[in-house]
């Protein structure tokens, strides 16, 4: 039935004449390129048909499938929603730094402060302030863009923090020694270190609320904007987005940090050698696998040469 | 100087190891290992590279847990005793200074923070002049220092602790001859004063100058415990200079 739904859902929208003129005119711009393309040998042409037209059907079966989320009013199922989007934000994460109990750092990270965030917004006023923009009571409409943003900023700044983490240590493993040395307890050893792993991930957002207005309007305010929402609304809510990303990610960076750090040590307080053993090894697969990939670029631009010359 | 450490050196029997193994990704760094270490001399752990000195020093103030056997501290087995108790009380000088970002005070002052006491100025100067830094050292920042001053100040930040056995791990093998002098008087001057001094060295120099008794080891084994003097009537000068050879000679 739902299947039925989205394609009658797209036909009716795309057989609207209005949308189809919107369609034609842009097609005029995609016709330009290939014109250009055509008359400056660039050979691009079938490239550019082709990725505009699969990627028109794909953006518009995901904005109709978007429709069916968004319509989304019962608070449990856009919990399981946003919880699904946490599950495949640490998936992808683990997916790409392969260390140790990875997935469950991050999903536990994730996964608690930016629900923890993102419940507290739904709950406070603030939907309700924004009356006009979002609709109160909370839809998936106004949550599920606004989790997307938390919960995919919160993964990338994690895992820079760990990424920050893991490297400073190994880096620093003799002075951390000294540290414990002196008696020191293995998480004031390395507390310095967690300092900077924080400033390490959460600088750039920071900086980037830093510089709002004068260098970058960002894309969510500009949406906003042309979708025809008042700028200095659109600006108020822009920020409430940013503080929303920065008081998710830093949460989730202290305790992915925590979870994580701990492995390194014993309860003994001594470093663990069978985990740093461990990274070793992910760590020499990772550079092997560079250098195949290398081996496999070289080898790809050589052919390519030996065409051209062809 | 605030008394830190209110403990009774121990008078019997200061390390007693019984069958200590250490295996690490199945590789056996030390097997079967059984010493008892009197107090009161300084004892110098000795033999080719790779033989497991550093790591049997790092059993010590358990900065590693035997896989096998058992280590005693005072009689008391090591497993049992709270690490950071432990290392309060059992020093260790790495072969590199490590130091912490920041001031000279800021590493004295690292080991006593731990424990929640302040030193005052005149504390932290007699701590340097015991490894004979000059005064004015107190607030530079340790980037600006050179090697020697850096481990002179990695000697005096583990002796911040006031501990009463301190384990060296070469602790002038990356030194010229001067910061080498000095640190050697400071260690004979603290074995004067009651302190029980580990060292493992690769200097032939140094453990004739320095060390009592020997602990030779041999490919993770334990050979002998003699004392300096028998051990270099034992052996002739050829067998010397090879358990002496240190890695950076071999390369």
């Amino acid at each position: 039935m739902a299947f039925i739904d989205i394609f009658n859902d797209i036909w009716s929208t795309l057989s609207n004449v209005d949308i189809l003129i919107r369609i034609a005119l842009s097609s005029v711009m995609l016709l330009i390129i290939v014109i250009l393309s055509l008359w400056q040998n660039v050979g691009m042409e079938t490239m550019f048909l082709w990725s505009f037209f699969r990627g028109f059907i794909q953006i518009v079966l995901m904005g109709s499938i978007l429709t069916l989320i968004f319509d989304i009013s019962k608070i449990w199922l856009l919990y399981i929603v946003l919880i699904s989007m946490c599950v495949f934000a640490a998936f992808s994460i683990s997916r790409r730094y392969r260390y140790p109990k990875m997935f469950l750092i991050e999903l536990l990270a994730i996964t608690s402060s930016s629900i923890f965030i993102l419940t507290l917004v739904m709950f406070s006023g603030v939907p309700a302030a924004f009356e006009g923009i979002i609709p109160y009571p909370p839809q998936g409409e106004f949550i599920i863009p606004m989790g997307s943003m938390v919960i995919s900023n919160t993964m990338v700044i994690t895992s820079i923090v760990l990424e920050r983490t893991k490297s400073d240590i190994l880096k620093a493993k003799g002075s951390v020694e000294a540290a414990l040395a002196l008696g020191d307890s293995s998480t004031n050893a390395v507390r310095t270190i967690l300092r900077d792993s924080y400033k390490a991930g959460l600088m750039p957002s920071t900086s980037r609320v830093a510089i709002l207005g004068i260098v970058s309007i960002p894309g969510l305010m500009s949406g906003m904007i042309i979708g025809g929402v008042p700028p200095v609304e659109a600006a108020v809510y822009q920020i409430v987005i940013f503080l929303m990303i920065l008081s998710s990610s830093f949460p989730a960076s202290i305790i992915a940090n925590a979870l994580f750090t701990r492995q390194f040590f014993t309860k003994e307080h001594q470093f663990d050698l069978v985990f740093l053993n461990q990274l070793a090894k992910i760590e020499e697969e990772k550079n092997a696998q560079i250098k195949k990939n290398k081996k496999k670029m070289d080898k790809l631009k050589e052919k390519l040469r030996r065409k051209n010359k062809k | 100087m605030s008394k830190l450490n209110q403990v009774i050196i121990p008078t019997t029997c200061l390390y007693s190891l019984q069958a200590v193994d250490f295996v690490i990704n199945d590789k056996k760094i030390l097997s079967d290992i059984s010493i008892d270490l009197e107090p009161g001399v300084i004892t110098g752990i000795i033999g080719p590279s790779g033989a497991g000195k550093s790591t049997l020093l790092s059993l010590l103030n358990k900065l590693l847990s035997p896989t096998g056997g058992e280590i005693f501290f005072d009689g008391r087995n090591l497993s049992e005793y709270p690490s950071q108790e432990l290392r309060k009380l059992v020093g260790l000088v790495q072969q590199r200074p490590h130091l912490f970002a920041g001031t000279v005070r800021y590493n004295l002052e690292y080991g006593p923070k731990i424990w929640k006491i302040k030193y005052s100025d005149e504390d932290l100067l007699e701590l340097m002049s015991k490894v004979a830094l000059p005064a004015d050292f107190l607030d530079r920042e340790i980037d600006g220092l050179s090697g020697g001053e850096q481990q002179r100040v990695s000697f005096a930040r583990s002796l911040a602790n006031q501990p009463c056995v301190l384990l060296l791990d070469e602790p002038t093998s990356a030194l010229d001859i001067v910061s080498s002098e000095i640190i050697e008087n400071t260690i004979k001057q603290l074995a004067k004063e009651g302190m029980k001094i580990i060292i493992v060295t690769h200097s032939l120099q140094q453990t004739q100058d320095l060390t009592e008794q020997l602990l030779f080891l041999k490919d993770g084994c334990f050979i002998e415990k003699t004392s300096t003097i028998d051990f270099f009537k034992k052996y002739d000068e050829e067998e010397i200079r090879t358990f002496f050879k240190s890695k950076t000679e071999e390369e």
